[in-house]
């Protein structure tokens, strides 16, 4: 079952748990970290800035997961903050178009599955390496995102697209619920289907896997469209949360997605993954950003904390894995 | 002056040679007390006390797991003891480096070999002692100086090949010359002769007795007990973990020494039944890809078909070929009396072919993904419920093949590369006996794998045949396919050249058609 990737997925320790253990701590890092910031600002605890906080951390949050599965395949994609961009500028479009917003909802998400289908078809097909076809779309598609705008903005008049960024639902920002939508599928997906055992197999050697009969094109097509498409969604709640559709928004959200990624254990040398870890890694660099700001921290220095944070949360993994040896 | 010594004698030309210490013939070389390695909690070699002695030939016996390549690994400073003291030369040494056991003049060839594919064997060879003149390398130089060596020890490789382009084998040789030119006084064989065909070994063999012979000393490991006695002037067993024992070769027999190594006593290795030859599972006409041409063989249910040859006859290309690994580029392939085109993997496996790989580490398994995942990812399509996973199923299977292999782990959730290299073997046969199929294909199914699991695999052979499935068995050690094989074919260069009944001809026969005198 689930343990069976979860644990060895990050272990090289016959022990039980050893990753559960990881996600505790990650688990325990971020209660720290909230305790902390209420102990330290009078403003944290306030239901305002919560909500900001779960909202910011959300989109980070869906963009890691997809990004998780390309990194599980040993791959990269650095289109992702590129795509947010692009399909925010694509529902706007659509949407001043006159296309119904389900049509339009449902029309942007088939750009981040064709997005994804061509890295996919770079990779498999003309055999680029990820890092680079995902660079060049990175590059592209803001450039295609400002075409469609000529560098300006589109703006969204519609109330009930709009609405649903600033809505609570059971109290909770409505933004993060669409982090559980997206997470909970993702985990059967990852640790209870085949395909996401494929996706590990893949990762680690994918000849073996091909010779055991995964389809390993598939696979990789697989990862790459999941990843777009979790960013072609962050792509509409941003709309949706900043009213405007801008290619040049979400500048660097592929490094946040990735380095969440990293912080919950992915290894970026494939085969080692799992769905709760970017989630903590998310909401970890999110409540950084907004305990800073509360601070009233440089937010120059929020970069660099955020950097000495990589580089800690990494080590100690890599420890902990070294233990086992 | 040999070859061997003037390869040494241009890597000395301001470069570190490693440091002599003469200890007579006879006299401890190398001596370990109360040596003990844990992985976790997992204790791989118990406290162990061995003396090895100057210029002898000292095998090491043991079960798949028994702890040999971790005492090895330990030696070279790969790994790091957790307690216990070695002395060399009698004095206490640290050895927690590669480069501080190089530096004494201590090399190993692994078990795995562990080069890298991209560069050139020369670069190889050279690797972290290249030959320099103002701080630029001197490729031409070394790519001479390699291949000089190469051809004196008798092996017959480019030296400006890169290494990837070459067979495991060959590579395994390359590995042989490196650690044989590198000013050693103290050499070890991690089942050298695992990749290698009978010529090959031989080969290996005059070089050892070479080396011994120049005064180094020389650790052997094997599962092929001939080749211990063959060779080794002692020879150690390994149990568990533990020394259960040290003998003069000329003191102690075969039984004796795989009664000390299993506890117990097997009285037959290969076990033949003979089931009458049912229907035809398979025939090729006339098949032709990449390196292998024309290839026309028949496989019944009810038989094994051998395929011997020297490495690189193009064996296992024939088997990756009907497999639809690569896709043969001519002639005809019939699946039960019907004519089919194998175009993929998946196509093959669903006809009912299973192929374990000849190289568990590039093509059998994902080496750091668990046991378990790796034993059921050919059949996860089958244990799928819907959309998930059946998790109980899923464990059942896995344990079920640790169980009937033996494979030697705490649990389905360790990963394969934690695994002793015999068990990681019989990770891969386990992979396909749990798919179950028509065809087995077998390409080396015994590389590394004990006296006793050998015999137990040998029989499960016997299982699969006795419920319709057929084989084809590729090994590169004769005894096995000429004990085993109800048809035996000989591969040379590609091509089919001569086929035989159960035993028909004699080994010298089948030698001679597979080197082609
Ligand atoms: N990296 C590792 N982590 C945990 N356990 C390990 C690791 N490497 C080896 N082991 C364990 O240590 C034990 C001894 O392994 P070792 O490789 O020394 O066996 P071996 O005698 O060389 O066997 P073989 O004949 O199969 O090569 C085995 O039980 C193995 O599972
Ligand atoms: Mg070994």
């Amino acid at each position: 079952m689930s343990a069976e990737t979860v644990e060895s997925g990050a272990s090289a320790a016959p022990r039980k748990g050893v990753s559960i253990l990881f996600g505790l701590t990650l688990l325990g890092l971020l209660l720290f970290l909230w305790l902390l910031l209420g102990f330290a600002t009078n403003s944290f605890w306030t239901p305002n800035n919560i909500s900001n906080l779960l909202r910011q951390g959300a989109m980070t949050a869906i963009l890691a997961v997809g990004q998780t599965f390309v990194i599980i395949t040993a791959g990269i994609d650095l289109s992702v903050g590129a795509v947010v961009g692009f399909t925010s500028v694509i529902v706007a479009w659509l949407l001043a178009a006159g296309v119904p917003l389900w049509a339009a909802i449902l029309l942007t998400l088939a750009f981040g599955v064709l997005i994804g289908a061509f890295h996919a078809f770079g990779i498999v097909r003309m055999g680029l390496p990820p890092f680079i076809i995902t660079l060049a779309t990175l590059t592209s598609l803001r450039g295609i995102g400002l075409l469609i705008t000529n560098g300006s903005t589109i703006s969204i008049t519609n109330e009930a697209f709009t609405n649903f960024s600033r809505a609570d639902f059971l109290g909770v920002p409505s933004l993060f619920w669409m982090v559980i939508v997206v997470a909970i599928p993702a985990y059967v997906f990852l640790h209870l289907s085949r395909f996401g055992r494929y996706l590990f197999a893949v990762g680690s050697n994918s000849e073996a896997a091909r010779l055991s009969g995964v389809n390993v094109h598939r696979t990789i097509y697989l990862a790459y469209i999941l990843s777009s498409t979790c960013a072609a969604f962050v792509g509409l709640l941003l709309a949706s949360r900043i009213g405007i559709g801008n290619a040049t928004q979400a500048e660097g959200w592929e490094l946040q997605a990735i380095a969440s990624s990293v912080i919950g254990g992915t290894s970026l040398f494939g085969a080692v993954g799992s769905v709760h870890g970017p989630l903590l890694g998310a909401f970890i660099l999110a409540t950084i950003n907004n305990g800073a700001n509360l601070l009233n921290v440089n937010s120059f220095w929020q970069r660099i904390i955020t950097g000495v944070l990589i580089i800690v949360i990494v080590y100690f993994d890599q420890l902990r894995r070294r233990s086992a040896r | 002056m040999t070859e061997l010594q003037e390869a040494r004698d241009i890597r000395t030309e301001g470069l570190h040679v490693a440091t002599r210490h003469p200890v007579p013939k006879g006299e401890p070389i190398l001596e370990l007390r109360a040596l003990q390695k844990k992985y976790g909690a997992v204790e791989a070699l118990k406290p162990a006390s061995l003396t090895f002695l100057s210029g002898e030939i000292h095998a090491i016996v043991g079960e798949n797991g028994a702890g040999k390549s971790t005492l090895i690994k330990l030696l070279t400073g790969v790994i790091k003891r957790t307690s216990g003291e070695i002395f060399w030369c009698g004095k206490p040494v640290q050895l927690d480096t590669p480069h501080e056991a190089i530096e004494r003049g201590i090399n190993a060839v692994h078990q795995e070999v562990v080069l890298c594919a991209h560069l050139t064997v020369a670069a190889n060879m050279f690797l972290g002692d290249e030959i320099n003149r103002n701080g630029l390398m001197r490729k031409r130089a070394m790519t001479d100086a390699a291949q000089r060596v190469l051809d004196d020890l008798g092996f017959n490789l480019p030296a400006a090949a890169v290494l990837g382009s070459l067979t495991i084998g060959q590579q395994q040789l390359v590995a042989t010359a490196r650690a044989a030119m590198r000013g050693t006084q103290f050499l070890i064989f991690d089942e050298p002769t695992a990749y290698l065909t009978r010529q090959e070994s031989a080969q290996l063999f005059r070089l050892i007795r070479r080396l011994q012979a120049e005064g180094v000393t020389i650790v052997y490991i094997s599962h092929r007990m001939e080749e211990v006695f063959e060779l080794a002037d002692r020879v150690s067993v390994l149990r568990d973990g533990t020394h259960v024992g040290t003998r003069k070769i000329g003191e102690t027999n075969e039984a004796e020494l795989i009664a000390l190594m299993i506890n117990r006593t097997i009285e037959q290795i290969y076990h033949k039944e003979h089931f009458p030859p049912g229907e035809v599972i398979v025939e090729t006409r006339d098949l032709s890809g990449p390196g292998f041409q024309d290839v026309s063989l028949t496989v019944h249910a009810g038989e094994i078909v051998g395929l011997y040859g020297l490495i690189g006859a193009g064996r296992s290309e024939f088997a990756l070929g009907l497999y639809g690994r690569h896709r043969p580029s001519a002639g005809e392939v019939y699946w039960q009396g019907r004519k089919v085109d194998i175009a993929s993997e998946r196509v093959a496996m669903d006809l009912g072919i299973a192929l374990a790989p000849e190289s568990r580490r590039d093509q059998g398994l994902c080496l750091n993904l668990p046991i378990g995942l790796n034993i059921n990812l050919p059949v996860f399509s089958r244990l799928t419920r819907g959309f998930t996973i059946n998790g109980q199923q899923e464990r059942e299977n896995a344990d079920r093949q640790i169980r009937d292999l033996k494979i030697k782990t705490p649990s389905r959730r360790v990963l394969a590369s934690a695994m002793s290299g015999g068990n990681q073997q019989k990770i891969v046969i386990g992979k396909w006996l749990s798919h179950g199929a028509k065809l087995f294909i077998f390409d080396e199914p015994t590389v590394g794998v004990d006296v006793g699991t050998k015999a137990e695999i040998y029989r499960l052979f016997a299982r699969l045949l006795e419920n319709g499935a057929g084989i084809i068995l590729i090994s590169s050690y004769l005894p096995e396919v000429y004990e085993l094989a109800d048809r035996l074919h000989v591969f040379r260069r590609g091509r089919l050249v001569a086929s035989h009944d159960y035993r028909a001809a004699s080994h010298e026969e089948v030698l001679t058609q597979a080197i082609g005198v």
